[in-house]
């Protein structure tokens, strides 16, 4: 795919080269040159000097046969304004906005630009992580069929073994981290305080699943 | 002519003088400016009729009585902040007349009905097209 990303900062530049690497072509744009050196040496795309929102500077980055586009500079406004240009002007199939404030994220998300607000993900993330134990859902799989959660083992199961936590067709653990390194567990493995669990579940199961691990509804 | 509910984003020269004019011809204005040395200045000059906050932020603007506005001019010095105020006035909000200052004129083509702007002008462009004018009719007459 072609993609433009615009803005260079620690999130721009670490997705186009992430964008790069997995094999698609990339144009970056930043009103500043110098941040282009934010990118890995490796980074097999085209740089642009310049604002986002000038159409010269997005038709060099190729924004006219873009398959997708994300503009993740640090300024809301810019952000939301090239988001929209992007989705009415260039009818660019897939655009995202970085968006930090996340009541201007609802807005705009509403006025048709996919949003990422950092701040809304961020802290809800750091929230679960603090104030565990919580279901964090990882994946969904085919048609949200099977969920497969993250979560902290909780006190009650600490002791007990793996076969304490499955349900045939049901609930699967599917791996442990334990003091930062993952493993697959067996039926007979012990669950040890501030493990990991990796779980999947059937859609139809959750609730099982929340009962076993002594989460409220 | 019945008084106008008038927000104006923006409170540099332009905010300002727009601003002045509007309340001595009976109208209602609020002024909304982010930057608090220019808040200050303008409240100065027109009292009551200014609210500090940024005009790009839908609470700020609500505050300020969007809801009740008839007309909304977003005269910052910032493109991309008056084609937000533009967007929010006439999209989140349902503002009746939105007029939006153009800055760098690479961007005039932003400035379009679709993103909720009625009328967009450029003050650089207003003023070299009176010159032009001017000398225009220097040189025939």
């Amino acid at each position: 795919m072609h993609i433009v990303v615009i803005g260079c900062g620690r999130v721009g530049a670490r997705l186009a080269s992430l964008l790069s690497r997995s094999g698609h072509t990339v144009a970056v744009i930043d009103k500043n040159p110098a941040a282009f050196e934010r990118l890995e040496r490796s980074f097999g795309g085209t740089t642009h000097a310049g604002v986002g929102i000038d159409r010269k500077v997005l038709q060099e980055a190729g924004i006219d046969r873009a398959d997708a586009l994300a503009t993740v500079t640090n300024g809301d406004n810019t952000n939301f304004v090239a988001a929209s240009l992007a989705v009415e002007d260039f009818h660019v199939p897939r655009v995202v906005a970085r968006i930090a404030d996340p009541m201007r994220a609802e807005i705009y998300s509403r006025l048709g630009v996919t949003t990422i607000s950092t701040t809304t993900w961020a802290s809800a993330r750091i929230h679960d992580l603090l104030v565990s134990p919580r279901l964090h859902n990882l994946l969904s799989v085919g048609s949200a069929g099977v969920q497969v959660y993250e979560v902290e083992v909780p006190p009650l199961l600490v002791g007990r073994n793996v076969a304490d936590l499955t349900v045939p067709a049901e609930v699967l653990v599917v791996a442990i981290t334990r003091s930062g390194r993952g493993f697959i567990p067996v039926q007979a493995s012990a669950f040890q305080p501030h493990d990991r669990l990796v779980v999947a579940a059937d859609a139809g199961s959750i609730a099982k699943l929340r009962g076993m691990l002594g989460l409220p509804d | 002519m019945r008084p106008l509910r008038v927000l104006i984003v923006g409170g540099g020269k332009l905010g300002r003088e727009s601003a002045r004019r509007l309340v001595a011809a009976g109208h209602q204005v609020t002024v909304v400016e982010k930057d608090p040395a220019t808040a200050q200045a303008a409240a100065s000059a027109l009292s009551d009729h200014v609210t500090r906050g940024d005009g790009c932020d839908p609470r700020v603007l609500e505050r300020a009585g969007i809801a009740q506005a008839n007309v909304v001019a977003a005269l910052t010095g910032d493109d991309e902040d008056n084609l937000v105020v533009a967007e929010l006035a006439r999209r989140v909000f349902g503002v009746e007349h939105v007029l939006a200052r153009v800055n760098n004129p690479d961007n005039e083509w932003l400035f379009t009905r679709q993103r909720g702007v009625d009328l967009a002008f450029n003050p650089a462009g207003l003023v070299s097209s009176l010159l032009e004018q001017e000398v225009a009719r220097d040189a025939t007459g």
